[in-house]
């Protein structure tokens, strides 16, 4: 029974060492949770309907622009719900034209006939792909975005549909961070037809109290120390898209402000309108407020300042979101979990003090019931913690304070294993039967109960690891870990020190 | 060494009924607790509210707290000490019923958070901070370097990373004379000029976490369908290992009184249920099984050898025979859950807590009901059979 030896140690030796590589040094090679390290952890939810909202919003401006080009007649244009609109007024002569023209413009938009009506629906898969396209651009513009803000290791990973997991080690005060990522950033210039004023009704005065069709209410932004209300051009003279270069730079009064330069097909079009509207003011409108409105001196072509009473932080942080572009569409948060350094340090500290008692204690009764076979299975133990720790730096999975937990449980579940097969030798040995023989037939007897008894915990590990979320998943994935390595070094290692302590013919065991 | 020094004789089936009343009174309590007493309490994990930790730089009581957050309408904000020092709390607030929106439910919960937090500083604090002074206690990291670069542009990176060093052992900051000391040694000027734009505040946020009602739900789904299909694997398990009714309908039953009473105690501990709770009763509820099936293996073995012998003797002598195992294994596992309760710290505590009455449990529901199920089975429907034998 004691032929391969050799080839025993050997494949024990080669586990530890490969075990001692994945671990050492543990600062580099463990990968410590949120819970660990402190943090911020935010889970959020793209409003992906946002999407299909200008998607329909483009179509139905587009079909408005076509059909009048091509004498197509309609009273008007409604939308019922995003990715449903129709027009009204057709002519039942003009089927045939309007048909070839929307062939000829979309395939992504289904239309019907009913009367006067041609009512269009975005198509399924047009959708999806709009839905999808606006996650996958979140993702990248939130990446990009963080990434200019500079953090270290950030997670920023897709979730699920529509749902996104940003990660940020390190970052205690999320609250800056966090309105990083959720402004939309849609930047305009837009002229100023009138204003300020400090309400519409004063605003819309001399235009007989409507809005005018080519332009729109806008308010200042109180951040910016504007409260008034301004009419604005509807179409933007330039847009954030026209922007090639962004930083930090100081207005004439030396007070923090954005400086940009622009696109040559930017900066022709900035030209343009600047040289024609020297004495007007231009709007500088962020997401729909207006941050600052200068009155224009000049001609100007490439190159210009956003001003507007910032701090420091607000000019750095306004160069991130130009620089990183905007979201194609909203952000809402819908978790939000801050863990300080402190308690980070702390958990870990605690962490570590009981799972060194938890081993202690466990090595100290199984040597005090069991004596001298008691070591072995200490031995067996402490390869066990290192096999767990191995297999989650192999794995690269994220140890967690619940993933603390799940090793320090473990340590109490593997030693099962080693008693059912302690438990059975003394039985044999009761018999009547020699050392050697009672501890073959204990090992050959006790491992469909050691496979049993793993089971039903990995099983319930399985399944908490499939449906749980970060620092659970950590827990299931120790608990699996320690498990499976008790397999290892309860049957296989054990075995082996007992083949290497005990005399074949032994007749007494310390037991 | 032996626990007993030659397997032991206890007729454990003499107490099947007692047995039987305890886990039934257990669970009466335990639903009528749920039900018409002071509930399951569900945590922030599945959406409701704020959990907010919180250490002050000098001891305060609970009711203290409790005054601070009735003046701003807070009162009814679930307060709990850990720790040891009397300078701890976790604060979780009550749903934010009235200011919920749809589409900005996170932010409701948080501006009740940041209620709480404000409602917790002191008054000399709030003016300090209404002047434009920071609050050291409180910053982080990142501003706090951009602050001491600006006090000392050639040091100011390395001050700032020993303060925050130092902050993260201590969690507060009492005295500005900690910084003057090893390891921080703050030079004096740079002192004096940070003694002069910020302060330290009386208390300080050692985390916040807030889970919005729709996450929440969704992590109810989650966890539910964790439960029920680790249940389900289970019963498949169960099923393929006992090919008879009655041992896989009392392994069932043993598993849902695990679940049933550890629920029933756990409802009267002021405890909340979240996700690590839901990993604690999964757990215990395999490694239960587990124990149970052992002994039935046992039992179906000896019927092989010991035919003419009654049921309840062979239940017994199984039991017995494998007392020391079951003792000793659950033994081990209690010291090492028993090591995570008393040191693990106060965010693991309630799941150590769990997995500790579990383990007590498992060990109950394994030598005292496991087998007593598989008699009131075989009572119930296999009279007949053997009248006809």
């Amino acid at each position: 029974m004691k032929k391969n030896v050799k080839w025993r140690i050997g494949l024990t030796l080669a586990v530890i060492a490969l075990c001692i590589f994945l671990v050492y040094p543990p600062k580099e090679k463990i990968k410590l949770g949120l819970d660990l390290k402190g943090g911020t952890h935010l889970l959020m939810q793209v409003i992906t309907d946002d999407a299909i909202n200008v998607e329909t919003d483009q179509q139905i401006a587009r079909f408005e622009e076509v059909f009048k080009k091509n004498n197509i007649t309609f009273t008007r244009a409604t939308k019922e719900k995003p990715g449903q609109f129709y027009f009204e007024g057709t002519s039942a002569d003009q089927e045939g034209k309007i048909r070839d023209l929307i062939d000829q413009y979309t395939r992504d938009w289904d239309y019907t006939f009913t009367g006067d009506r041609v009512n269009f629906k975005l198509k399924q898969t047009a959708e999806q792909y709009l839905r999808e396209q606006a996650v996958l651009q979140t993702l990248e513009t939130i990446r990009n975005r963080v990434d200019q803000f500079g953090v270290a290791e950030p997670v920023i990973q897709r979730q699920g549909s529509d749902r996104i997991v940003v990660e940020l080690p390190g970052i205690d005060d999320p609250e800056r961070v966090k309105n990083l990522i959720k402004v939309t950033a849609i930047l305009e210039f837009k002229l100023v037809k009138a204003g300020p004023a400090p309400d519409e009704q004063t605003l819309l005065q001399e235009f007989g109290g409507k809005v005018p069709d080519d332009a729109e209410v806008v308010r200042g932004d109180p951040r910016r120390g504007l409260q008034g209300y301004y009419l604005v051009s509807k179409v933007a003279s330039i847009t954030g898209k026209d922007l090639r270069s962004v930083r930090r730079g100081t207005d004439e009064w030396n007070n923090p402000a954005v400086s940009f330069t622009l696109t040559p097909d930017g900066a022709r079009r900035f030209e343009q309108v600047t040289g024609q509207n020297i004495g007007k003011q231009l709007a500088i409108i962020l997401d729909g407020k207006l941050q600052s409105a200068p009155v224009i001196n000049s001609r100007i072509s490439d190159s210009g300042i956003i001003q507007g009473r910032f701090t420091p932080e607000e000019a750095d942080d306004l160069v991130v979101i130009l620089k990183a572009g905007a979201l194609p569409a909203g952000i809402k948060y819908l978790e939000e979990r801050t863990i300080g350094p402190s308690l980070g340090t702390d958990s870990i500290r605690q962490g570590l003090m009981s799972g060194l008692v938890a081993i202690f204690g466990v090595m100290v009764f199984m040597v005090f019931y069991y004596k001298l076979t008691g070591l072995n299975a200490v031995a067996a133990l402490l390869l066990n913690t290192l096999l767990t720790f191995g297999a989650l730096s192999y794995f690269k999975a994220t140890l967690t304070l619940p993933g603390i937990a799940g090793i320090i449980l473990s340590i109490g579940m593997a030693v099962d294993a080693n008693i059912l097969i302690f438990e059975r030798i003394k039985e044999e040995m009761a018999l009547g039967k020699n050392a050697g023989s009672a501890i073959n037939t204990g090992f050959s007897r006790a491992f469909s109960a050691i496979f049993d008894s793993n089971l039903t915990t990995i099983l319930s590990g399985i399944f908490l690891f499939q449906f749980g979320t970060g620092p659970i998943k950590g827990y299931a994935v120790t608990l699996i870990c320690g498990l499976v390595a008790n397999l290892f070094t309860a049957v296989f290692v054990s075995r082996l020190i007992f083949d290497l302590t005990v005399p074949t013919n032994a007749k007494k065991l310390s037991i | 060494m032996e626990i007993f020094k030659k397997t032991p004789n206890i007729d454990f089936l003499k107490y099947k009924w007692f047995a039987l009343a305890l886990t039934i009174a257990i669970i009466l309590a335990g639903i009528l607790n749920i039900t018409v007493g002071h509930g399951l309490k569900m945590g922030v994990d599945f959406g409701e509210g704020t959990l907010i930790r919180v250490m002050f730089k000098e001891p305060v009581s609970v009711s203290n707290i409790r005054q601070l957050l009735s003046d701003v309408g807070l009162g009814d904000s679930v307060i709990q000490e850990s720790g040891k020092s009397g300078r701890e709390f976790q604060i979780r607030t009550v749903e934010a019923r009235s200011t919920r929106q749809t589409s900005e439910e996170l932010e409701s919960h948080q501006i009740l958070a940041n209620k709480v937090i404000s409602a917790l500083q002191s008054k000399e604090d709030q003016q300090r901070l209404a002047q434009g002074l920071i609050d050291l206690n409180n910053i982080d990291s990142r501003s706090l370097t951009a602050l001491l670069m600006e006090i000392s542009p050639e040091q100011g990176e390395e001050l700032a990373s020993r303060i925050m060093t130092y902050r993260n052992e201590h969690s507060i900051i009492v005295d500005w004379s900690e910084l003057k000391k090893e390891p921080v040694s703050l030079p004096d000027e740079v002192l004096n000029k940070l003694q002069s734009r910020t302060f330290l505040g009386q208390m300080t946020v050692l985390s916040k976490e807030t889970v919005g009602p729709q996450a929440g739900k969704e992590l109810r789904k989650k966890a539910t369908q964790a439960v029920i299909w680790s249940l389900i694997a289970m019963l498949v398990y169960i099923a393929f290992r006992f090919k008879g009714m009655e041992f896989g309908a009392a392994a069932i039953f043993t598993l849902t009184q695990d679940v049933l009473i550890c629920l029933s105690i756990y409802s009267f501990t002021n405890r909340e249920i979240n996700l690590p709770i839901i990993a604690a009763f999964l757990t215990i509820v395999g490694y239960s099984v587990n124990d149970t099936i052992v002994i039935f293996d046992r039992i179906r073995e000896l019927k092989r050898t010991m035919r003419r012998e009654p049921l309840e003797k062979i239940m017994n002598l199984s039991l017995n025979i494998n007392l020391t195992r079951t003792i000793i294994t659950s033994g081990t596992v209690f010291i090492a859950v028993l090591a995570l309760f008393l040191f693990g710290g106060k965010v693991i505590n309630d799941f150590a807590f769990l997995m500790l009455v579990g383990t007590i449990e498992g060990v109950y529901s394994t030598v005292f009901m496991a087998c007593p199920v598989v008699l009131f089975w075989n009572q119930l429907f296999k009279k007949q059979k053997k009248v006809r034998k």
